[in-house]
């Protein structure tokens, strides 16, 4: 303990080295056990829907059918439209909800957190994740139009929070709750459109699910109702529960490799004691005690180090754990503020802070402990090296001699030198991961739109003549190509069976100038294709084979799929607008993408103004438009976000080895003061000696560095894989990205010469007298 | 060369003050062997650190190579000790990670007064004058005690300094080492360097040229 409060920078440094692996595990720790406590008791709190069904005609007496089948324990019937809410100059997309009975309990439940609940005919509730989306308060008056409807302002009557709605900031879409008279008031119909229940076994599988809405269908078209449409979600899981739980799970592997790496640390920091204590132990040990008396002391040392650092780590691991759960709740949509972080969690953090460094150090520490007496009192001290290794260092004679003899001090502690090494390497290895996942992600996602070249989409208030829309488009100066698409929606159906789970259909011209995809497998469409497909490949996973029946505006008809791209999102298919024409004898199109001839953010705003100028000038109203780039952007702002939580965890683990450098070279300096004390009295300036403690840093951090890149090629492969099972596929870059590579060594030789500042300050400080007095 | 004017040393601590060096006097001319003997914790060290500029006077005035050290910050002693002075140290003090021709070429990396590529061939020159050519490429720790006395000669006389100073530097070395290494310092002296030993060793006396006795800090003959 003496020599602890002795070395204090020494001794500090082990303690802070502890801290930030601590803080990291622990942050990640309190985040899970928050987020879990606050999904089980607010998520799954709220009675999240089991299965919606889109159903025609639905009625009371369809309701109250499905509400009495025993295994439903509850059903709500609801209206969702999709409008445009004028915000900021533009237009916003919004998704409305209505329901016959805002305080239904037990399904999908919505809470008022805002101003009046719920909302007046007349007027609007937002969701709260897309409140600032909207830039709309409560109070304020919000233009809102759906479908062929007029433009109404609707009054912000309040502020509603819904948990199992996604982000409505994150997928930029202003959700709202609003009366079915409201819906009446925008020109839709009053009616409900969907049938929602809740599942009576709460633990009941998707199958399981999937069987009682087949019972709940069966019930609804025994009274004349037509189910369109059958989704079922998985059971329990938060829309971005996936995300969240891959993202923690990498994580937390990263915080126990960080907090492994800490461990490591500190066995350099005790080698460093015993070593200078070794003649204190032999004294002792001839004086009589045992050697485990000795290591116990040395390990309550180390345990006092642990608590020391657990008493310091557990705050602020706490504030960060709520932090950062605060944060994932908002991605999820649920708050994780009035919950309280579970105690064992903070036990966990308190034994694991005490027992790592006993646990890191035992052997170390018996093994010192064993040493004979009289091996110990026979040891001269420092003694000049003659191993292998030096002995390589020294034949590198090409080198300038500062830097070979800082290469050779590295060389001289080699368990120490490749804690450190492996410290640095370890968080190079995830920061170079992280730089690698994002740039395959980035690039991912350039791939993934660079093959849709028209810069948005207008979706009409009703289908309109696909010619005289596209002609009516193009005409506006400055679009250079406009081409007008049927949305519909399928079904899968195989022969004889009701239809099943529904997809996006879109129906576009096959020599299509604005989508030129890269096909996963097969081809694009041909301008002489009829019944022919092309499917995202999330859709091909689906599909019982190249030949599918599919049901489309309630017709059966028989469609080959001919090729699979990726498309980010839903489940989706394109096919020729001619023959979905034929199927349907309906030539008109509810969408129109127009390209730009020149694709520049400022000017974008202004032409869709125009483009929708000119088509409502035509008698053509325009429901809204969706720019490709703030499509991208929802896109970019969920992957990203994932990575650079990643890139946070290198963060970490990067300040953990800059701390172990820090403690090595301390006690490097400590260790060869009598060295450094020669060399003053040779004429070595200030300048020589912080050059040559600086130099020998940058020799640990380059091999560091050198180490990293092999390693990060299977981590970065690791987690490519990782990312695309739960997210969407990315290419693995096996290869260390280039900028990557290069902005960790700027960063690992930064972190050297700050690491190395102040143990190469103490070095100056040697005075050449004091050196050749140390013993 | 040297010229020592009232000095004193004073060391404080906890035990109270201790006078290491106690108003001494002292001149040596060029080319003078001069022997510092004495009992052990006599001062002989602490004037040998004195005049090496690695530790400083409580008072007085020292003077080597023209120089006044007194008015040297630590950054222009280092300078100054590179240039003026070459020293030998008691104990086995080459840097264990550097060859014997690396050791030599150091304080010559330190000082600059060579060119870069005059260095190899200046150090492979001092360990042919004292024998230890064949060793040039071997580490310390392959080396015997007295080829490793003679490295660190050839390290002091590195940058042809104008005195070279040595602790004690028969201390660890057989009798047939200690008496090469006593006519080597015996022999620059002739050449013209000044050189100041601090011995224990009555035997070495015998090389210098004058010797110094010191009792309790102070000169006594």
């Amino acid at each position: 303990m003496r020599d602890a409060l002795a070395h204090k920078g020494r001794t500090a440094l082990a303690v802070a080295t502890l801290v930030v692996g601590l803080v990291a595990a622990g942050a990640l720790l309190d985040t899970w056990a928050l987020v879990r406590r606050a999904t089980v008791e607010t998520y799954l709190g709220s009675h999240p829907v089991s299965a919606t069904l889109k159903v025609e005609g639905l009625d009371a007496g369809m309701v109250d059918a499905v509400r009495g089948l025993p295994e439903v324990a509850a059903v709500r019937a609801r209206r969702v439209a999709i409008a445009s809410v004028d915000a900021g100059g533009g237009e916003l997309t919004a998704q409305l909800f209505a329901l016959a009975d805002f305080g239904q309990r037990g399904i999908g439940e919505v809470e008022g957190v805002g101003g009046a609940w719920p909302p007046a005919d007349g007027e609007v509730a937002i969701e709260k994740s897309s409140l600032a989306f909207s830039q709309a308060g409560v109070g304020d008056t919000l233009a809102v139009r759906a479908g062929t409807g007029p433009r109404r302002p609707l009054r912000v009557s309040g502020v509603a929070h819904d948990v199992g709605l996604a982000p409505g900031w994150m997928d930029h879409v202003v959700y709202g709750f609003v009366t079915p008279k409201t819906m009446a008031l925008l020109g839709l119909p009053e009616a409900f459109g969907e049938l929602q229940l809740v599942a009576r076994d709460a633990n009941a599988s998707r199958d399981e699910v999937r069987a009682i809405a087949a019972k709940a269908r069966g019930a609804i078209e025994q009274r004349g109702g037509r189910v369109s449409e059958v989704d079922v979600p998985v059971p329990g899981r938060h829309v971005h529960a996936a995300q969240m739980d891959s993202m923690l799970l990498t994580q937390g592997a990263f915080a126990a490799m960080t907090l492994l790496v800490c461990a490591l640390l500190v066995v350099n920091m005790m080698a460093a004691i015993l070593a200078s204590q070794a003649r204190e132990i032999a004294v002792m040990k001839s004086l009589g005690a045992r050697w485990g008396q000795v290591a116990a002391m040395y390990l309550a040392f180390a345990a006092a180090l642990g608590l020391a650092a657990s008493a310091l780590s557990l705050p602020v691991a706490v504030g960060i754990g709520r932090w950062y759960a605060a944060l994932r709740g908002e991605m999820l949509n649920f708050p994780t503020a009035p919950f309280a972080i579970p105690a064992w969690t903070l036990a966990i953090q308190v034994a694991v802070g005490a027992l790592l460094p006993v646990a890191a150090t035992a052997a170390l520490v018996a093994r010192a402990c064993r040493m004979p007496v009289a091996a110990v009192l026979r040891d001269p001290g420092i003694v000049a090296g003659d191993d292998f290794f030096v002995r390589r260092s020294a034949a590198l004679g090409f080198l300038p001699r500062p830097l070979g003899l800082a290469l050779g001090n590295a060389l001289r502690k080699r368990r120490r030198m490749l804690l450190t090494i492996a410290a640095l390497a370890a968080g190079g290895t995830v920061y170079l991961a992280a730089h690698n996942l994002r740039a395959a992600v980035l690039d991912s996602v350039d791939a993934m739109f660079a093959w849709q070249r028209y810069d948005f989409v207008a979706r009409m208030a009703e289908a309109q003549p696909a010619t005289a829309l596209e002609e009516r488009a193009a005409s506006v100066p400055g679009v250079e190509r406009a081409e007008a698409w049927v949305a519909l929606r399928a079904q899968a159906a195989p022969e004889g069976s009701a239809p099943g789970y529904g997809f996006a259909l879109l129906g576009v011209p096959p020599g299509s100038a604005v989508l030129k995809p890269a096909m996963v497998s097969g081809r694009w469409l041909d301008r002489s294709d009829a019944r022919v497909i092309v499917v995202s490949r999330e859709l091909a996973r689906d599909l019982p084979g190249d030949e599918v029946e599919l049901v489309v505006s309630g017709l059966r008809s028989t469609w080959k799929v001919a090729g699979v791209i990726d498309v980010p999102g839903q489940p989706l298919a394109y096919a020729p607008r001619a023959s979905l024409a034929a199927l349907r004898g309906d030539d008109r199109a509810g969408l129109v993408a127009v390209g730009l001839a020149q694709r520049a953010p400022a000017g974008e705003l202004a032409a869709i103004l125009q483009v929708r100028e000119a088509l409502e000038g035509a008698g053509m109203r325009v429901a809204s438009t969706t720019s490709l780039r703030e499509g991208r952007h929802a896109i970019e702002d969920h992957l990203v976000m994932v990575v650079d939580f990643l890139g946070a965890m290198a963060w970490a683990m990067i300040a953990v080895g800059g701390l172990g450098m820090a403690s090595t070279m301390g006690l490097a300096v400590l260790e060869r003061t009598r060295e450094i004390g020669v060399m003053r009295a040779l004429g070595a300036s200030h300048l020589a000696i912080l050059g040559l403690v600086e130099a020998e840093g940058c020799v640990i951090a380059l091999l560091g560095w050198a180490v990293s890149l092999p390693l990060s090629l299977p981590v970065s492969g690791a987690l490519a894989y990782a990312f695309g099972q739960v997210m969407f596929p990315v290419p693995a870059r096996y290869l260390p990205e280039a900028a990557g590579a290069a902005s960790w060594l700027a960063l690992v030789l930064a972190v050297a010469l700050a690491a190395c500042a102040w143990p190469a300050l103490r070095a100056t400080r040697v005075t050449a007298a004091r050196a050749l007095a140390y013993a | 060369m040297i010229r020592l004017r009232a000095v004193r040393k004073d060391y404080r601590s906890p035990a109270g003050a201790f006078h290491a060096l106690d108003d001494v006097d002292l001149e040596v001319g060029r080319g003078e062997f001069v022997a510092v003997v004495g009992r052990s914790g006599s001062g002989k060290s602490t004037l040998l650190n004195l005049l090496a500029g690695i530790d400083r006077p409580s008072a007085g005035e020292i003077v080597v190579n023209d120089a006044p050290l007194a008015g040297l910050t630590e950054r222009a002693l280092s300078a100054w000790r590179s240039r003026s002075v070459g020293i030998v140290f008691q104990f086995l003090q080459l840097l264990p990670t550097l060859t014997a021709a690396e050791n030599v070429m150091l304080p010559m990396d330190f000082g600059g007064r060579w060119p870069a590529r005059e260095r190899e061939r200046r150090a492979t020159a001092l360990l042919e004058r004292l024998d230890v050519r064949d060793q040039a490429a071997k580490l310390p720790g392959a080396l015997s005690g007295g080829q490793q006395q003679r490295v660190a000669v050839a390290r002091a006389l590195a940058n042809e300094p104008a005195v070279v100073l040595a602790d004690e530097p028969t201390g660890n070395l057989d009798s047939h080492n200690a008496r090469s290494l006593l006519e080597l310092l015996a022999q620059l002296a002739r050449e013209g360097q000044t050189v100041v030993m601090v011995t224990h060793d009555a035997a070495a006396e015998q090389y210098a040229t004058r010797t110094v006795r010191i009792d309790d800090g102070r000169i006594v003959a």
